[in-house]
Protein backbone atom coordinates (compact mmCIF):
# COMPACT_ATOMS: atom_id res chain seq x y z
CA UNK A 1 0.00 0.00 0.00
CA UNK A 2 1.56 3.21 -1.07
CA UNK A 3 -0.93 5.62 0.50
CA UNK A 4 1.36 6.68 3.25
CA UNK A 5 4.51 7.34 1.25
CA UNK A 6 5.99 10.49 2.68
CA UNK A 7 6.78 11.79 -0.77
CA UNK A 8 6.80 15.35 -2.00
CA UNK A 9 3.12 15.18 -2.83
CA UNK A 10 0.90 15.95 0.08
CA UNK A 11 -0.44 12.92 1.82
CA UNK A 12 -3.88 11.89 0.66
CA UNK A 13 -6.52 11.24 3.21
CA UNK A 14 -7.13 12.32 6.71
CA UNK A 15 -5.75 9.22 8.28
CA UNK A 16 -2.39 9.87 6.67
CA UNK A 17 -2.19 13.09 8.60
CA UNK A 18 -3.21 11.60 11.86
CA UNK A 19 -1.13 8.59 11.27
CA UNK A 20 2.03 10.20 10.07
CA UNK A 21 2.47 13.87 10.53
CA UNK A 22 0.79 15.07 13.65
CA UNK A 23 2.91 14.16 16.59
CA UNK A 24 5.40 12.17 14.59
CA UNK A 25 8.87 13.23 15.48
CA UNK A 26 12.30 12.43 14.22
CA UNK A 27 14.09 11.27 17.31
CA UNK A 28 17.71 11.47 18.16
CA UNK A 29 19.33 10.00 21.24
CA UNK A 30 21.55 12.25 23.29
CA UNK A 31 22.87 10.66 26.40
CA UNK A 32 19.97 8.85 27.93
CA UNK A 33 17.43 11.27 26.51
CA UNK A 34 15.50 11.71 23.33
CA UNK A 35 15.24 14.89 21.38
CA UNK A 36 13.04 16.00 18.55
CA UNK A 37 15.62 16.36 15.86
CA UNK A 38 13.34 18.10 13.39
CA UNK A 39 12.81 20.94 15.87
CA UNK A 40 16.52 21.28 16.47
CA UNK A 41 17.35 21.29 12.77
CA UNK A 42 14.81 23.92 11.86
CA UNK A 43 15.78 26.05 14.85
CA UNK A 44 19.41 25.93 13.69
CA UNK A 45 18.30 27.18 10.30
CA UNK A 46 16.33 30.01 11.92
CA UNK A 47 19.30 30.97 14.08
CA UNK A 48 21.56 30.90 11.03
CA UNK A 49 19.18 33.18 9.14
CA UNK A 50 18.98 35.65 12.03
CA UNK A 51 22.67 35.82 12.81
CA UNK A 52 23.74 35.74 9.19
CA UNK A 53 21.53 38.58 8.04
CA UNK A 54 22.38 40.64 11.11
CA UNK A 55 26.10 40.15 10.58
CA UNK A 56 25.92 41.07 6.92
CA UNK A 57 23.79 44.16 7.23
CA UNK A 58 24.97 45.72 10.47
CA UNK A 59 28.69 45.39 9.95
CA UNK A 60 29.74 49.00 9.19
CA UNK A 61 26.93 51.29 10.15
CA UNK A 62 26.75 54.34 7.92
CA UNK A 63 25.18 57.63 8.86
CA UNK A 64 23.02 57.39 5.78
CA UNK A 65 21.97 53.75 6.05
CA UNK A 66 22.00 51.16 3.33
CA UNK A 67 18.77 49.30 2.64
CA UNK A 68 19.63 46.38 4.90
CA UNK A 69 20.85 48.58 7.71
CA UNK A 70 17.72 50.68 7.37
CA UNK A 71 15.55 47.58 7.73
CA UNK A 72 17.39 46.46 10.83
CA UNK A 73 17.20 49.96 12.29
CA UNK A 74 13.45 49.90 11.71
CA UNK A 75 13.17 46.53 13.45
CA UNK A 76 15.26 47.75 16.36
CA UNK A 77 13.17 50.89 16.73
CA UNK A 78 10.02 48.80 16.65
CA UNK A 79 11.32 46.48 19.36
CA UNK A 80 12.48 49.43 21.46
CA UNK A 81 9.05 51.00 21.09
CA UNK A 82 7.32 47.81 22.25
CA UNK A 83 9.67 47.46 25.21
CA UNK A 84 9.40 51.11 26.17
CA UNK A 85 5.62 51.09 26.02
CA UNK A 86 5.35 48.04 28.21
CA UNK A 87 8.26 48.34 30.59
CA UNK A 88 8.70 52.08 30.96
CA UNK A 89 11.87 54.04 31.36
CA UNK A 90 14.20 51.21 32.36
CA UNK A 91 13.56 49.30 29.17
CA UNK A 92 17.14 49.38 27.95
CA UNK A 93 18.55 46.13 29.40
CA UNK A 94 15.49 44.19 28.27
CA UNK A 95 15.63 45.08 24.59
CA UNK A 96 17.85 42.10 23.66
CA UNK A 97 15.52 39.66 25.41
CA UNK A 98 12.30 41.02 23.94
CA UNK A 99 13.94 41.53 20.58
CA UNK A 100 15.31 38.01 20.38
CA UNK A 101 11.96 36.64 21.49
CA UNK A 102 10.12 38.55 18.79
CA UNK A 103 12.64 37.85 16.04
CA UNK A 104 13.04 34.16 16.84
CA UNK A 105 9.32 33.47 16.94
CA UNK A 106 8.62 35.62 13.88
CA UNK A 107 11.32 34.06 11.74
CA UNK A 108 10.43 30.56 12.98
CA UNK A 109 6.77 30.97 12.11
CA UNK A 110 7.41 32.51 8.73
CA UNK A 111 10.12 29.97 7.90
CA UNK A 112 7.63 27.23 8.62
CA UNK A 113 5.16 28.81 6.23
CA UNK A 114 7.49 30.06 3.50
CA UNK A 115 10.53 27.81 3.27
CA UNK A 116 10.12 24.62 1.24
CA UNK A 117 10.93 22.20 4.04
CA UNK A 118 9.25 19.32 2.28
CA UNK A 119 12.15 19.04 -0.12
CA UNK A 120 14.20 17.51 2.67
CA UNK A 121 12.89 14.11 3.57
CA UNK A 122 13.33 12.86 7.09
CA UNK A 123 13.28 9.19 7.95
CA UNK A 124 10.39 9.93 10.26
CA UNK A 125 8.28 12.98 10.78
CA UNK A 126 8.85 16.12 8.78
CA UNK A 127 10.49 19.52 9.02
CA UNK A 128 8.27 22.44 9.90
CA UNK A 129 8.36 25.58 12.02
CA UNK A 130 10.22 24.93 15.26
CA UNK A 131 7.43 26.66 17.14
CA UNK A 132 4.94 23.95 16.27
CA UNK A 133 6.51 21.80 18.94
CA UNK A 134 5.36 22.07 22.53
CA UNK A 135 8.95 21.93 23.75
CA UNK A 136 9.87 25.15 21.99
CA UNK A 137 6.90 27.17 23.11
CA UNK A 138 7.09 25.95 26.69
CA UNK A 139 10.81 26.72 26.71
CA UNK A 140 10.14 30.28 25.58
CA UNK A 141 7.30 30.69 28.07
CA UNK A 142 9.42 29.39 30.94
CA UNK A 143 12.21 31.78 29.96
CA UNK A 144 9.67 34.60 30.09
CA UNK A 145 8.60 33.50 33.55
CA UNK A 146 12.19 33.41 34.75
CA UNK A 147 12.75 36.82 33.16
CA UNK A 148 9.92 38.54 34.94
CA UNK A 149 10.78 36.92 38.25
CA UNK A 150 14.35 38.05 37.79
CA UNK A 151 13.20 41.55 36.89
CA UNK A 152 11.00 41.86 39.95
CA UNK A 153 13.50 40.36 42.34
CA UNK A 154 16.44 42.36 41.08
CA UNK A 155 14.49 45.59 41.31
CA UNK A 156 12.65 45.13 44.56
CA UNK A 157 14.52 42.38 46.34
CA UNK A 158 12.36 40.25 48.56
CA UNK A 159 9.76 43.00 48.63
CA UNK A 160 8.73 41.64 45.27
CA UNK A 161 6.69 38.98 47.03
CA UNK A 162 4.50 41.64 48.58
CA UNK A 163 2.75 41.94 45.24
CA UNK A 164 1.03 38.63 45.93
CA UNK A 165 -1.06 40.17 48.64
CA UNK A 166 -1.23 43.49 46.88
CA UNK A 167 -4.81 44.72 46.58
CA UNK A 168 -6.06 42.41 49.31
CA UNK A 169 -4.68 39.18 50.81
CA UNK A 170 -7.84 37.40 49.73
CA UNK A 171 -6.48 37.43 46.18
CA UNK A 172 -3.36 35.50 47.21
CA UNK A 173 -4.42 32.17 45.60
CA UNK A 174 -5.35 33.94 42.41
CA UNK A 175 -2.03 35.75 42.28
CA UNK A 176 -0.18 32.49 42.79
CA UNK A 177 -2.29 30.87 40.13
CA UNK A 178 -1.35 33.67 37.76
CA UNK A 179 2.27 32.59 37.96
CA UNK A 180 1.25 29.28 36.45
CA UNK A 181 -1.32 30.50 33.98
CA UNK A 182 0.95 33.12 32.46
CA UNK A 183 3.50 30.71 30.99
CA UNK A 184 0.77 28.19 30.25
CA UNK A 185 -1.27 30.63 28.20
CA UNK A 186 1.79 32.02 26.44
CA UNK A 187 3.02 28.62 25.38
CA UNK A 188 -0.32 27.18 24.36
CA UNK A 189 -1.38 30.26 22.46
CA UNK A 190 1.70 30.10 20.28
CA UNK A 191 1.77 26.32 19.99
CA UNK A 192 -1.91 26.05 19.12
CA UNK A 193 -1.82 28.83 16.55
CA UNK A 194 1.19 27.55 14.67
CA UNK A 195 0.31 23.85 14.76
CA UNK A 196 -3.31 24.45 13.84
CA UNK A 197 -2.37 26.70 10.96
CA UNK A 198 -0.01 24.06 9.59
CA UNK A 199 -2.68 21.39 9.94
CA UNK A 200 -5.31 23.50 8.19
CA UNK A 201 -2.97 24.18 5.28
CA UNK A 202 -2.01 20.52 4.99
CA UNK A 203 -5.61 19.36 5.10
CA UNK A 204 -6.70 21.90 2.52
CA UNK A 205 -3.80 21.04 0.25
CA UNK A 206 -4.69 17.40 0.44
CA UNK A 207 -8.41 17.92 -0.13
CA UNK A 208 -8.74 20.66 -2.73
CA UNK A 209 -6.78 21.85 -5.74
CA UNK A 210 -3.73 23.97 -5.37
CA UNK A 211 -5.07 27.54 -5.56
CA UNK A 212 -7.61 27.31 -2.78
CA UNK A 213 -5.28 26.96 0.21
CA UNK A 214 -3.42 30.14 -0.75
CA UNK A 215 -5.68 32.59 1.13
CA UNK A 216 -5.35 30.35 4.17
CA UNK A 217 -1.60 30.50 3.77
CA UNK A 218 -1.72 34.28 3.72
CA UNK A 219 -3.92 34.21 6.79
CA UNK A 220 -1.34 31.94 8.36
CA UNK A 221 1.46 34.40 7.61
CA UNK A 222 -0.57 37.21 9.12
CA UNK A 223 -1.58 35.38 12.29
CA UNK A 224 1.85 33.92 12.88
CA UNK A 225 3.35 37.39 12.64
CA UNK A 226 0.77 38.66 15.09
CA UNK A 227 1.51 35.76 17.42
CA UNK A 228 5.17 36.71 17.51
CA UNK A 229 4.23 40.27 18.34
CA UNK A 230 1.77 39.16 21.01
CA UNK A 231 4.30 36.86 22.67
CA UNK A 232 6.93 39.58 22.78
CA UNK A 233 4.48 42.24 23.95
CA UNK A 234 3.09 40.04 26.70
CA UNK A 235 6.58 39.10 27.84
CA UNK A 236 7.44 42.80 28.04
CA UNK A 237 4.17 43.50 29.83
CA UNK A 238 4.86 40.85 32.47
CA UNK A 239 8.35 42.21 32.97
CA UNK A 240 7.04 45.75 33.24
CA UNK A 241 4.33 44.65 35.63
CA UNK A 242 6.77 43.06 38.01
CA UNK A 243 9.09 46.05 37.85
CA UNK A 244 6.29 48.49 38.49
CA UNK A 245 6.99 51.28 40.92
CA UNK A 246 6.35 51.13 44.60
CA UNK A 247 2.79 51.94 45.38
CA UNK B 1 0.06 17.17 33.44
CA UNK B 2 1.85 16.19 30.32
CA UNK B 3 0.99 12.53 30.90
CA UNK B 4 -2.67 13.38 31.35
CA UNK B 5 -2.74 15.32 28.14
CA UNK B 6 -0.85 12.62 26.31
CA UNK B 7 -3.25 10.03 27.58
CA UNK B 8 -6.21 12.09 26.53
CA UNK B 9 -4.76 12.73 23.10
CA UNK B 10 -4.44 9.07 22.36
CA UNK B 11 -8.17 8.28 22.13
CA UNK B 12 -8.60 11.35 19.89
CA UNK B 13 -6.02 10.00 17.50
CA UNK B 14 -7.47 6.52 17.44
CA UNK B 15 -11.02 7.77 16.82
CA UNK B 16 -9.88 9.78 13.83
CA UNK B 17 -8.06 6.77 12.53
CA UNK B 18 -10.98 4.44 13.20
CA UNK B 19 -13.58 6.65 11.52
CA UNK B 20 -11.91 6.37 8.16
CA UNK B 21 -13.71 3.85 5.92
CA UNK B 22 -10.47 2.61 4.40
CA UNK B 23 -8.68 0.03 6.41
CA UNK B 24 -6.23 2.12 8.31
CA UNK B 25 -2.82 0.66 8.13
CA UNK B 26 -0.64 2.35 10.66
CA UNK B 27 2.70 1.71 9.08
CA UNK B 28 5.60 0.44 11.06
CA UNK B 29 8.89 2.04 10.25
CA UNK B 30 10.19 -1.31 9.08
CA UNK B 31 7.61 -1.34 6.31
CA UNK B 32 8.36 2.26 5.45
CA UNK B 33 12.07 1.98 5.12
CA UNK B 34 12.27 -0.22 2.02
CA UNK B 35 9.71 2.01 0.28
CA UNK B 36 11.41 5.20 1.33
CA UNK B 37 15.01 4.45 0.54
CA UNK B 38 14.67 4.59 -3.27
CA UNK B 39 12.76 7.91 -3.11
CA UNK B 40 15.21 9.30 -0.58
CA UNK B 41 18.15 8.36 -2.69
CA UNK B 42 16.66 10.04 -5.71
CA UNK B 43 15.98 13.24 -3.83
CA UNK B 44 18.67 14.04 -1.34
CA UNK B 45 21.45 11.69 -0.44
CA UNK B 46 23.29 14.36 1.41
CA UNK B 47 20.47 15.21 3.78
CA UNK B 48 19.96 11.55 4.46
CA UNK B 49 23.53 11.00 5.48
CA UNK B 50 23.67 14.12 7.58
CA UNK B 51 20.37 13.57 9.26
CA UNK B 52 20.70 9.93 10.03
CA UNK B 53 24.15 10.02 11.53
CA UNK B 54 22.42 9.74 14.92
CA UNK B 55 20.13 6.80 14.42
CA UNK B 56 16.58 7.56 15.48
CA UNK B 57 15.20 5.41 18.22
CA UNK B 58 12.72 3.71 16.00
CA UNK B 59 10.28 1.21 17.27
CA UNK B 60 6.65 0.85 18.05
CA UNK B 61 6.69 3.71 20.54
CA UNK B 62 6.77 6.32 17.76
CA UNK B 63 3.23 5.59 16.69
CA UNK B 64 1.82 6.96 19.87
CA UNK B 65 1.47 10.29 18.01
CA UNK B 66 2.87 12.26 20.85
CA UNK B 67 1.71 15.82 20.60
CA UNK B 68 2.72 16.76 24.13
CA UNK B 69 5.99 14.96 24.17
CA UNK B 70 8.36 16.74 26.54
CA UNK B 71 11.94 15.67 26.42
CA UNK B 72 15.47 17.01 26.30
CA UNK B 73 14.43 19.26 23.44
CA UNK B 74 13.02 21.73 25.97
CA UNK B 75 16.23 22.62 27.81
CA UNK B 76 18.16 22.51 24.55
CA UNK B 77 15.80 25.08 23.05
CA UNK B 78 16.14 27.21 26.16
CA UNK B 79 19.92 27.10 25.90
CA UNK B 80 19.81 27.85 22.18
CA UNK B 81 17.55 30.81 22.75
CA UNK B 82 19.85 32.24 25.41
CA UNK B 83 22.88 31.77 23.18
CA UNK B 84 21.01 33.45 20.32
CA UNK B 85 20.08 36.31 22.62
CA UNK B 86 23.69 36.96 23.64
CA UNK B 87 24.94 36.59 20.08
CA UNK B 88 22.33 38.95 18.66
CA UNK B 89 23.03 41.40 21.43
CA UNK B 90 26.71 41.43 20.63
CA UNK B 91 26.26 41.59 16.86
CA UNK B 92 23.13 43.63 16.34
CA UNK B 93 21.34 45.20 19.27
CA UNK B 94 24.23 46.84 21.06
CA UNK B 95 26.32 48.11 18.12
CA UNK B 96 23.38 49.33 16.07
CA UNK B 97 21.63 50.75 19.09
CA UNK B 98 24.67 52.74 20.14
CA UNK B 99 25.24 53.90 16.59
CA UNK B 100 21.64 55.11 16.31
CA UNK B 101 21.82 56.89 19.65
CA UNK B 102 25.06 58.60 18.67
CA UNK B 103 23.58 59.71 15.39
CA UNK B 104 20.53 61.13 17.15
CA UNK B 105 22.71 63.00 19.63
CA UNK B 106 24.86 64.43 16.83
CA UNK B 107 21.80 65.61 14.95
CA UNK B 108 20.38 67.22 18.07
CA UNK B 109 23.67 68.99 18.69
CA UNK B 110 23.73 70.31 15.17
CA UNK B 111 20.19 71.58 15.46
CA UNK B 112 20.87 73.38 18.72
CA UNK B 113 24.11 74.67 17.23
CA UNK B 114 22.18 76.16 14.36
CA UNK B 115 19.94 78.00 16.77
CA UNK B 116 23.00 79.47 18.54
CA UNK B 117 24.57 80.71 15.33
CA UNK B 118 21.44 82.64 14.47
CA UNK B 119 21.95 84.58 17.70
CA UNK B 120 25.58 85.14 16.81
CA UNK B 121 24.49 86.45 13.47
CA UNK B 122 22.20 88.96 15.18
CA UNK B 123 25.04 90.14 17.38
CA UNK B 124 27.30 90.58 14.40
CA UNK B 125 24.60 92.56 12.64
CA UNK B 126 24.26 94.90 15.57
CA UNK B 127 28.01 95.40 15.69
CA UNK B 128 28.02 96.21 12.01
CA UNK B 129 25.23 98.73 12.51
CA UNK B 130 27.06 100.37 15.38
CA UNK B 131 30.20 100.69 13.29
CA UNK B 132 28.22 102.19 10.46
CA UNK B 133 26.64 104.71 12.75
CA UNK B 134 29.97 105.68 14.24
CA UNK B 135 31.45 106.08 10.80
CA UNK B 136 28.58 108.24 9.68
CA UNK B 137 28.88 110.37 12.80
CA UNK B 138 32.56 110.83 12.13
CA UNK B 139 31.94 111.81 8.58
CA UNK B 140 29.29 114.34 9.47
CA UNK B 141 31.50 115.83 12.17
CA UNK B 142 34.38 116.20 9.77
CA UNK B 143 32.04 117.64 7.23
CA UNK B 144 30.73 120.20 9.67
CA UNK B 145 34.23 121.18 10.67
CA UNK B 146 35.24 121.70 7.12
CA UNK B 147 32.14 123.71 6.46
CA UNK B 148 32.90 125.98 9.36
CA UNK B 149 36.46 126.52 8.28
CA UNK B 150 35.55 127.35 4.75
CA UNK B 151 32.87 129.68 5.99
CA UNK B 152 35.36 131.54 8.10
CA UNK B 153 37.66 131.88 5.18
CA UNK B 154 34.87 133.06 3.01
CA UNK B 155 33.80 135.65 5.53
CA UNK B 156 37.34 136.79 5.90
CA UNK B 157 37.72 137.28 2.22
CA UNK B 158 34.40 138.98 2.02
CA UNK B 159 35.41 141.37 4.77
CA UNK B 160 38.62 142.22 3.01
CA UNK B 161 36.84 142.78 -0.23
CA UNK B 162 34.36 145.06 1.42
CA UNK B 163 37.03 147.09 3.02
CA UNK B 164 38.76 147.49 -0.24
CA UNK B 165 35.61 148.51 -1.93
CA UNK B 166 34.77 150.91 0.85
CA UNK B 167 38.22 152.46 0.59
CA UNK B 168 37.88 152.97 -3.04
CA UNK B 169 34.45 154.36 -2.52
CA UNK B 170 35.76 156.83 -0.02
CA UNK B 171 38.48 157.82 -2.42
CA UNK B 172 36.04 158.25 -5.21
CA UNK B 173 33.78 160.33 -2.96
CA UNK B 174 36.71 162.45 -1.87
CA UNK B 175 37.65 162.95 -5.48
CA UNK B 176 34.16 163.94 -6.30
CA UNK B 177 34.11 166.39 -3.44
CA UNK B 178 37.36 167.90 -4.64
CA UNK B 179 36.06 168.15 -8.10
CA UNK B 180 32.89 169.69 -6.86
CA UNK B 181 34.78 172.26 -4.90
CA UNK B 182 37.00 172.96 -7.78
CA UNK B 183 34.11 173.41 -10.12
CA UNK B 184 32.35 175.52 -7.54
CA UNK B 185 35.47 177.57 -7.21
CA UNK B 186 35.80 177.90 -10.92
CA UNK B 187 32.14 178.67 -11.16
CA UNK B 188 32.53 181.23 -8.46
CA UNK B 189 35.26 182.97 -10.33
CA UNK B 190 33.23 182.88 -13.48
CA UNK B 191 30.19 184.12 -11.66
CA UNK B 192 32.15 187.02 -10.26
CA UNK B 193 33.59 187.77 -13.69
CA UNK B 194 30.17 187.62 -15.19
CA UNK B 195 28.63 189.74 -12.57
CA UNK B 196 31.29 192.40 -13.06
CA UNK B 197 30.59 192.40 -16.73
CA UNK B 198 26.92 192.80 -16.12
CA UNK B 199 27.51 195.59 -13.70
CA UNK B 200 29.69 197.39 -16.23
CA UNK B 201 27.11 197.02 -18.86
CA UNK B 202 24.17 197.96 -16.77
CA UNK B 203 25.65 200.89 -14.93
CA UNK B 204 25.61 204.26 -16.71
CA UNK B 205 27.16 204.80 -19.70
Amino acid sequence: MNGISCSINAPNGLYDISGVEVGQHFYWQIGGFQVHAQVLITSWVVIAILLGSALIDVRNPQTIPTAGQNFFEYVLEFIRDVSKTQIGEEYGPWVPFIGTMFLFIFVSNWSGALLPWKIIQLPHGELAAPTNDINTTVALALLTSVAYFYAGLSKKGLGYFSKYIQPTPILLPINILEDFTKPLSLSFRLFGNILADELVVVVLVSLVPSVVPIPVMFLGLFTSGIQALIFATLAAAYIGESMEGHH
Amino acid sequence: MANMIMASSKPVMTTIVASNPKLPKIPTPKLLKPQLIPTLKSISLFTLTSLSFAPPSVGAEIEKAALFDFNLTLPIMMAQFLLLMFALDKVYFTPLGEFMDQRDAAIKEKLSGVKDTSEEVKQLEEQANAIMRAARAEISAALNKMKKETQLEVEQKLGEGRKKVEGELQEALANLENQKEETIKSLDSQISALSQDIVKKVLPL
